[in-house]
């Protein structure tokens, strides 16, 4: 596994591109590591500091995002959940029925909209939990929940 | 429908249990309660419950263990938004026990040997406040997938996944503060939640396993820092697989038994002596908890130190 350890000055370019995109101050204290260009991983300092050419490593770390062109980055649901609570924009807030539709991958829409681009990723919100990402495009939003995590919701609020 | 455990089994455990293999033979008529684990890692558990609360599910707390709850009710705990979101993990209620017998601390390196699918390395992962090493090993692709699934959705960073056969990790020379081996066993401690387990079992494959636990016993004692801690585990009641690694690992590597404990937790001492084998005294302090003890999954847990 090919790991290569981000440098102050890309944390701080990650820390300004989540600020641009959801109006997120952030201030890292893990450690960061991309795997490939774009694949960003935090990860504790003791874990980052182990002997990678030792054994055979399948995985390391919490995936956190990925890079994508013209400034965007697709984050992980648990990205989502680390970022939205600081966020500001590019949230979209969906109710129960939207939520079903997200949780079993399919497209769903926003019940309210707060200072979102079309065709950027935006944060799903849900009552006061964030949920993951979507694209945000004319008349929807695209569904971009990756299948191992989908569930079929049943139990609801009494 | 007559249900009961297969001859060689029922042999076996009669011989073992004396009096008490009545109540093991009742387990057969009761189902255990699933239980659940708040992931601390994503939210406290009072806001967890509070949350669950509202959706109708039922919760009881597990009396030895702050973070555990039975669930009472019906409905589909592994269905829930809170599930997704990785706010809790199901965890049977006897297999939460190991972590907190190897007592991880922040910072701290710890091996867990056989770690797929992932349900103590988070728990670890989440009493080190995702802090320090874990390296979760498996040498099965197919479950090291779904570690991989456990890892990312418990918010888990302080940990990396390996690859290799437990009983070769320590040609590696890797040292480690505290080492978990939940071992691969018969699962004859299962009984209580799936009498398929039973079906599988046979004393032929427990002596299999029983060579295989002592080779990743061996493997994970050489890993092991000067008076670090080792704790061993299985969900079996069959002392070759337990009572017999211990005395193994005891007479052949060094270890040292400590005595463990947990209030409000039902168990039995380790066994002293079977089939004619003597065990080292020190094998008592071990944990063993039959499916009658709390109407859980059977397990046996010992603790030890290089």
């Amino acid at each position: 596994m090919q790991i290569k350890e981000m440098s102050k000055d890309e944390i701080r370019k990650l820390e300004n591109l989540l600020k641009k995109n959801y109006g997120a101050r952030i201030k890292f204290k893990d450690k960061i590591f991309k795997t490939s260009e774009e694949k960003i991983w935090l990860i504790s300092k003791e874990a980052l500091e182990f002997d990678f050419s030792k054994v055979r490593v399948n995985s390391a770390g919490l995936y956190f995002g990925k890079l994508k062109r013209n400034e965007k980055i697709q984050l992980s649901v648990e990205g989502a959940q680390l970022v939205g609570k600081k966020a500001r924009k590019n949230i979209a807030i969906i109710d129960e029925e939207n939520l079903k539709k997200f949780l079993q991958g399919f497209d769903f829409s926003a019940q309210k909209l707060i200072d979102c681009d079309i065709n950027n990723f935006i944060l799903i919100k849900y009552g006061e939990d964030f949920v993951g990402t979507g694209i945000l495009r004319e008349n929807y939003i695209e569904n971009i929940l990756p299948k191992a995590r989908r569930i079929f919701l049943e139990v609801k609020k009494v | 429908m007559k249900v009961e455990f297969p001859k060689p089994f029922k042999e076996k455990y009669e011989r073992l249990l004396g009096e008490e293999y009545k109540k093991l033979e009742a387990c057969l008529f009761i189902k255990p309660k699933k239980a659940i684990r708040v992931n601390t890692i994503k939210i406290s558990r009072n806001k967890l419950l509070k949350k669950l609360k509202e959706r109708g599910i039922k919760l009881k707390q597990i009396p030895w263990y702050k973070d555990g709850f039975f669930v009472e009710s019906e409905r589909g705990i592994a269905k829930t938004l809170e599930y997704f979101l990785g706010y809790y993990y199901i965890q049977e209620a006897s297999s939460m026990i190991p972590p907190l017998i190897l007592d991880p601390k922040e910072g701290e390196k710890v091996l867990d040997l056989c770690a797929a699918p992932g349900s103590k390395t988070t728990q670890i992962a989440m009493l080190m406040k995702n802090s320090g090493l874990i390296v979760a090993n498996d040498d099965n692709l197919e479950r090291i997938k779904a570690l991989r699934i456990n890892l990312q959705k418990m918010g888990v960073k302080n940990c990396i996944v390996t690859y290799e056969k437990g009983e070769n990790f320590w040609k590696h020379e890797i040292k480690f503060d505290k080492i978990l081996v939940d071992a691969p066993c018969s699962g004859s401690g299962k009984i209580i939640s799936s009498f398929s387990s039973i079906n599988l079992w046979s004393q032929v494959n427990v002596k299999k396993l029983s060579i295989l636990q002592k080779k990743l016993i061996f493997s994970a004692s050489k890993c092991l820092k000067e008076n670090g801690i080792l704790v061993y585990s299985t969900c079996s009641m069959d002392p070759e697989e337990n009572e017999e690694v211990i005395d193994f690992c005891v007479k052949n590597l060094g270890l040292s038994v400590e005595k463990i404990g947990m209030k409000k937790l039902n168990y039995h001492e380790g066994i002293l002596e079977w089939n004619g084998k003597k065990f080292d005294e020190s094998v008592r302090n071990a944990m063993r908890i039959f499916p009658f003890d709390n109407f859980t999954e059977g397990f046996f847990i010992c603790k030890l130190r290089k």
